[in-house]
């Protein structure tokens, strides 16, 4: 029944390939260095260390053209398990990890532990709850998979609708701190950083759409992981002469708690009428680095964790990268790497806070007003911190040090002193991860509108071929992420995280349920979408007029909303006496993990069926 | 009185499922229950050391994330063989 599964062998040079690409960054990255010494600006070791690699992921998506629809749409179902994982976890992580999250946990220490619980723990039950069927099934989007499970093209539709809010919140969320970067150290103006970083983004999508952003997004998260381990392993042994900063940074923790004394702070207790998470701007550090639960108490951490866990789990940037390896074991292997991975990241990211927090207070608290160290004034020339002795005590305290939250990444070097590659290496690094989440998520868009809203709409199969509907998405989508981030201040954590409370309002319950009841109808998927989608919208609403709590209120709705989905949905499908055996078949198709995908057995039955049709015609 | 037990026309399949639904649900009730109790526990715990770290936070930190590696690995093997069983079942039938 299910058919023999084709043969996808992967590319036997990929190890070759990635290989040269990791020899290439190291090589830059030795080259600037030995440039810096021999005089070179720094200006122009930050220019060539951010735009060489992006020249490079322009190579490699060029080359990875395709006008193949199951390569533009599935990478072709033969990308090795590793490599799909690392596209997973840089998605998952994102630019918003790498620069908003561990300036979070600078702000917040061990309160913003839950964001990376949440991502790890999120992605763990995406693989065990969702990928594989996702896989087996084998369509190209998440409402693709909804109406094809169901039969029902206005579910498709509606699912696509409800996608576009936090598909769309986390790419303007990815180009702003991409945008950030090349702001910083490129000569361009905020605008001209933000319409480079969409060009890049929507090129290296249009070109070879998944299989392009397969290919970029692994070659952007090694820039990524060389970009953060270098620098991290170099001040780690400086600092705690060990190269393994996730396990040695404890050593910094008891001075990091005298430094904090030193400069009044004190503990704090959860203040409901204030927002637990930091602003973009500059920022005051007001909680000790190890206390516990002093911004969000500990009921809001646990549902901090499970909003940003079901979100994760449901998100359908992550979701639709399950159909691109060559069968369902190798998707779930592709999972459990990508778990590896964020979850190392999540160990990393207290380091980087730790080391940078360690180094910035010490040097505050032993310095008069008078004689700030040099990385202060670096720091301000760059709009980035702000230190004033507003108590005129002839000291700095740390309440008179305010610091901009995504910057802390790229400052930890320039306080360490070390020279200015390393900076510009960590630029590069993190700009290099939002790309790649950037890219993901672009696609994730564009391919629903154009496959699941224009397809649905417009249902003539020559009226506009599919990859040119896919290729006008991609680049209507590209320029209105731009517009926004032209005309609106997005802060990317805050975005970030409501996206991932939409996600997890509105598709956690119908995945669930179409997954795992295969007694659920479409009524009751519709009803599922509807209840969390209105639920979280209320909420968020509601959270924008309240002042300062906006991102607690979203996670409650988030799981309000999911709860909310999964009872509407029950009760929607209970409604309808009895799901079609074409539904039943599919559910039983979707749990056996041998043979064919149910879609691509459905579109070589069509060639076949097309052929046979055509041979007919030709005979008469 | 004798009762009717309905017979599966796949008892392969059927038992496939089953088992596949219990990992699943082991393994997220390990997942979630190893991390609320890791957030009960982690003010008591923070009043003892480990490696230079606060135990709470090592835990919350680490421990836990140590502990969903494993996991994600030990699912990805034992769903394995849960399926290459199905399989086999199914070529001799």
């Amino acid at each position: 029944m299910n058919g023999h599964p084709r043969l996808r062998t992967p590319n036997p040079h990929l190890g070759a390939y990635y290989g040269i690409v990791t020899s290439a960054i190291v090589s830059l990255a030795i080259m600037l260095a030995m440039l810096e010494q021999l005089g070179w600006s720094d200006a122009a070791i930050a220019e060539v260390m951010i735009v060489a690699p992006l020249g490079l992921y322009l190579v490699i998506a060029a080359g990875t053209y395709t006008q193949n629809v199951e390569d533009f749409f599935a990478s072709g179902r033969r990308v090795p398990p590793v490599f799909n994982g690392l596209v997973l976890a840089a998605t998952a992580i994102g630019g918003v990890g790498f620069f908003a999250y561990t300036g979070t946990i600078f702000f917040l220490g061990f309160d913003a532990l839950a964001i990376g619980l949440g991502w790890t723990c999120g992605l763990l039950l995406a693989g065990v709850l969702f990928v594989p069927y996702l896989r087996k099934a084998g369509s190209y989007t998440v409402p693709s998979f909804l109406g094809h499970r169901y039969r029902s093209r206005y579910l498709r539709m509606a699912a696509s609708v409800l996608q576009l809010p936090p598909t769309a919140l986390l790419l303007a969320a990815e180009l702003k701190v991409a945008a950030m970067v090349a702001a910083l150290f490129l000569p361009l103006s905020f605008s001209g950083a933000v319409i480079l970083v969409a060009l890049v983004v929507a090129a290296s999508v249009l070109i070879g759409g998944m299989r392009s952003l397969t290919w970029t997004g692994s070659a952007e998260f090694i820039t990524g992981a060389v970009g953060l381990a270098a620098p991290l392993i170099l001040i780690s042994v400086l600092l705690t002469n060990l190269p393994v900063p996730q396990f040695t940074y404890g050593e910094t923790l008891s001075p990091l708690h005298d430094a904090e004394i030193t400069t009044g702070l004190t503990p704090i207790a959860p203040d409901a009428s204030a927002s637990p998470f930091p602003a973009t701007a500059p920022l005051s550090v007001t909680k000790p680095f190890l206390e516990p639960f002093g911004a969000l108490s500990e009921g809001e951490f646990a549902l901090l964790f499970l909003s940003i866990a079901l979100g994760t789990a449901a998100l359908p940037s992550l979701l639709v990268r399950s159909g691109v390896t060559a069968s369902v074991a190798d998707q779930r292997r592709s999972v459990a790497w990508a778990v590896l991975i964020v979850a190392l990241f999540a160990m990393t990211a207290p380091a980087i806070a730790a080391f940078a927090k360690v180094v910035m207070f010490q040097d505050i608290a032993k310095a008069p007003a008078s004689a700030l160290p040099a990385w202060v004034n670096e720091l301000s020339s760059r709009s980035l911190l702000q230190a004033g002795d507003a108590n005129g005590d002839g000291a700095i305290g740390a309440s008179e040090l305010h610091i901009a939250r995504d910057s802390i990444a790229l400052a930890l070097p320039i306080a360490m002193r070390l020279p200015y590659v390393i900076t510009a290496l960590m630029a590069a690094s993190g700009m290099a991860i939002a790309l790649a989440a950037a890219g993901s998520h672009l696609f994730t868009l564009s391919a629903s509108l154009a496959e699941d809203l224009y397809r649905a709409i417009d249902r003539r199969p020559t009226a506009l071929p599919r990859l040119i509907a896919a290729w006008a998405a991609i680049g209507a989508s590209a320029l209105g992420a731009c517009v926004f981030l032209l005309i609106a201040d997005l802060d990317p954590l805050r975005a970030a995280l409501t996206a991932f409370a939409f996600a997890g309002a509105t598709f956690f319950a119908p995945l669930l349920l179409a997954i795992w009841w295969p007694r659920s109808t479409a009524q009751g998927a519709f009803a599922a979408l509807g209840a969390g989608f209105i639920t979280v919208v209320a909420a968020t609403a509601m959270g924008a007029f309240d002042g300062g709590h906006a991102p607690m209120t979203t996670a409650i709705a988030s799981l309000m909303g999911a709860g909310l989905g999964l009872v509407a949905g029950i009760a929607g499908s209970l409604i309808r006496s009895r799901t079609s055996e074409a539904e039943a078949a599919y559910c039983e198709d979707m749990r056996d993990p041998e043979g064919e995908s149910i879609y691509d057995r459905a579109q070589q039955r069509a060639a076949a069926a097309a052929a046979a049709a055509s041979a007919t015609a030709s005979g008469q | 009185m004798a009762t009717d037990v309905p017979v599966s026309d796949n008892p392969a399949r059927d038992r496939h499922q089953l088992t596949t639904l219990i990992l699943a649900i082991a393994i997220l009730i390990g997942t979630f229950a190893a991390v609320f109790i890791a957030i009960a526990a982690a003010t008591a715990l923070n009043q003892y050391w480990f490696l230079h770290f606060p135990l709470g936070f090592v835990v919350l930190s680490q421990g836990v994330l140590f502990l969903v590696i494993a996991l994600a690995f030990w699912f990805v093997r034992v769903q394995e063989r849960i399926d290459q069983r199905r399989s086999e079942t199914t070529e001799l039938v």
